[in-house]
């Protein structure tokens, strides 16, 4: 009898000891999951998993007014490395020839007629609408960000990030990517004192081949400008390498020997 | 005014018919759309009627109309095609861009065909790239000047963005980039022959002209060193320079030396003189943005080759001397000297000191593809200027629409209150393909 009391008592101590060191481990998965995640290192995935560090790729700006009314650009973009891009707008013919280079903090933009290129800004849009150059022009986020926190959101992550400079065109974004691909599914765009500028929402996941699979389309909107959005539809993009000296000004009215 | 009017009416008409005219629909992208044909061919057709006031009591006005009777205002309609063409096969590419002008005034119409630029060009790689033809440089840094376009024709301040006529040259571009401060370094040697049958009109004939540029990506700045070599035109050598200070202000400026620079001077009286001496030309300038998208460009520029104040109001006194000796005795002989000398006086910015302004605010309140602005051009030394006010709607896709009105002032005997016009409305409508 005692034995089996004695047992009954080990038995019951030990259960309430498993279920304690349980629920520590539930608690302990949930409250400090991100520990085992390095934010610096998943936000380079969420850029590789967007795009080759260098490649080329079509994609259409579309500008759509509250009526419905839509203006969209063409373009041809590429990209090497951590600072060389550089877009050529192939359509529509007012815009046709047109081009913008980034080169580190350095950007300018071609225009055939006045034959040279004119330094512009990160802020500035050649296209108007919501889309600033530094969206079309857009470099991995892991080169202009740090990453300020991790958190976990059901089945994404959400990644606060800071401007690593003041040339940089958002002082702060909040980046939410899905567990699974580990690609971005919304991004804010905030001032340094938290002010929402735009919100990107990237959709419609493809497989575009070479390994690149990614949204294919990303909307924005922006409070700024109430009931306007733009719209950026990916194509055909695929890994290719260039030589450095396809990113510079001189190369600049040559861009469309690379198609 | 009845046609202006009627062109306003028609631009407003195009421009509220086009918002009616939208269709919600999904937004696609054809991979077609990507397909990179072997050749293109585009460009723009243009109308562009004007209509200008005639200062009467001006000297300029004198000398062009002492013999005609256009009253108080004359027009003119312009209309111009400019066709681009080229062909790609491998690393050879062929381009052309033609420019067809009519124009209709009271001196009667004319039609005008010139091919601005017609080129062959090869690259075998991305370093190196070799032209030959007709074709345009676009040297310097400046917005409405630039002194260092040493191997170009001089363009409009009043319409910097035109297209000019290239002259004939061969050209090469080597390219090389780096890592550290200095990430870009180019290499371009240009040679123009002159002939009387070849870029006649680029100067003393029966020389091979040789000019260059180097350029610098340096501590992210741009600079290109640059030089003409004596031959067809007195030598000549300068800089230029264009860097960011911040995100939204960027400067620039332009420096050139010109050697034994040939003027010839009228004095009130209508004797004449010829002046040669070494000369500078240099220019600085700024680009501002605004958080609201306001753009201020702002440049000062000192032209060496230019005439100073006095010598300018001694060539408009001449002009109105002139014309008062052809009222009293018949005889245009004093006019027509003034008129031989009409071409360097009478040329766009023909003064020493000149301050540009342009403010373009794009899309106020909100309001999607119209852009209005303002460009001042005074001549900092007689004070005398021209202010241009325009708007300009691109809201319909390849369709670009600009009205702009010019006023030009200043007292007597100084450069702008003696020109022929006091006051220009102009209407231009481009359609692109």
């Amino acid at each position: 009898m005692c034995s089996r009391l004695l047992k009954k008592v080990c038995w019951t101590f030990l259960s309430s000891r498993l279920v304690s060191m349980v629920i520590l481990l539930v608690l302990i998965a949930w409250v400090v999951p991100a520990a085992a995640i390095d934010g610096t290192e998943l936000l380079k995935q969420v850029d590789r998993n967007l795009n080759p560090e260098s490649y080329e790729s079509y994609r259409k700006l579309i500008n759509i007014e509250p009526d419905g009314r839509k203006k969209e650009f063409t373009l041809f973009t590429v990209k090497k490395g951590r600072d060389k891009v550089a877009s050529l707008f192939v359509a529509p013919a007012s815009e046709k020839g047109r081009s913008t280079l980034r080169l580190g903090d350095n950007m300018w933009f071609y225009i055939p007629n006045v034959g040279k290129p004119i330094r512009i800004t990160s802020l500035q849009s050649v296209v108007g609408g919501v889309f600033n150059n530094a969206d079309i022009l857009q470099l991995d986020y892991a080169e202009e960000y740090t990453v300020e926190k991790l958190e976990e959101q059901g089945q994404e992550y959400l990644l606060h990030l800071k401007a690593k400079t003041k040339t940089v065109a958002y002082d702060r974004i909040r980046l939410w990517a899905g567990k699974e691909k580990k690609l971005p599914t919304k991004i804010e765009c905030l001032t340094e004192a938290g002010m929402l500028i735009k919100t990107l929402y990237f959709k419609d996941v493809k497989d575009f081949g070479g390994g690149i699979v990614r949204p294919a389309v990303i909307e924005t909107d922006s409070p700024l400008y109430k009931d306007y959005k733009s719209v950026i539809l990916v194509a055909k993009t695929r890994a290719r390498d260039f030589k450095d000296e396809v990113f510079t000004l001189t190369f600049m009215p040559n861009l469309e020997s690379l198609r | 005014m009845k046609p202006v009017r009627s062109l306003v009416v028609a631009m407003a008409v195009l421009v509220i018919f086009s918002s009616v005219l939208h269709a919600a629909e999904e937004y696609t992208f054809d991979i077609s759309e990507t397909q990179k044909k072997p050749y293109h061919l585009g460009g723009y057709v243009e109308f562009r009627p004007v209509l200008s006031g005639l200062d009467q009591n001006a000297a300029l006005y004198n000398l062009r109309f002492y013999n005609r009777n256009e009253g108080r205002t004359v027009s003119e309609y312009n209309a111009a095609l400019q066709l681009e063409g080229s062909i790609e096969k491998g690393p050879a590419k062929l381009f052309v861009r033609m420019n067809v002008g009519y124009q209709d005034s009271y001196l009667g119409s004319t039609l005008t065909t010139a091919a601005y630029e017609a080129f062959l060009s090869l690259r075998p790689a991305p370093s190196l790239m070799v032209d030959a033809g007709k074709r345009t440089f676009k040297w310097g840094k400046g917005y409405a000047w630039n002194p260092v376009a040493f191997v170009d024709r001089p363009k409009n301040p009043d319409e910097p963005d035109l297209n000019i006529e290239g002259f004939i040259a061969a050209s090469a571009d080597y390219i090389r980039s780096f890592s550290g401060p200095l990430k870009t370094l180019s290499v371009t040697p240009v040679l123009v022959p002159v002939s009387e049958r070849m870029n006649d009109d680029f100067g003393e004939s029966g020389h091979l002209n040789a000019a260059g540029k180097v350029y610098l990506l340096l501590y992210d700045t741009d600079i290109d060193f640059l030089f003409l070599s004596g031959g067809s035109r007195t030598s000549r050598y300068g800089l230029d320079f264009s860097r960011n200070i911040t995100t939204n202000l960027e400067v620039h400026g332009e420096y050139a030396r010109i050697d034994d620079f040939k003027q010839s001077l009228i004095a009130s009286n209508g004797s004449t003189r010829q002046t040669v001496s070494g000369v500078t030309n240099w220019l600085l300038g700024l680009r501002y943005l605004t958080e609201k998208d306001t753009t201020c460009i702002l440049e000062y520029y000192r032209n060496g080759t230019g005439y100073t104040e006095k010598e300018l109001a001694d060539y408009l006194a001449f002009v109105h001397s002139a014309h008062d000796s052809y009222l009293s005795s018949g005889s245009a002989a004093l006019l027509q000297k003034a008129a031989a000398m009409a071409e360097s006086y009478g040329k766009p910015n023909a003064g020493r000191s000149y301050v540009y302004l342009r403010v373009s605010q794009k899309e106020p309140f909100d309001i999607l593809y119209w852009t209005p602005a303002a460009t001042a051009i005074i001549n900092a030394e007689d004070k005398s200027y021209s202010i241009s006010p325009e708007i300009s709607y691109t809201g319909i896709t390849n369709i670009e629409l600009r009205l702009k009105g010019t006023i030009l002032a200043g007292n007597r005997l100084s450069e702008f209150g003696e020109k022929q016009n006091n006051v220009r409305v102009e209407l231009l409508a481009r359609y692109y393909f």
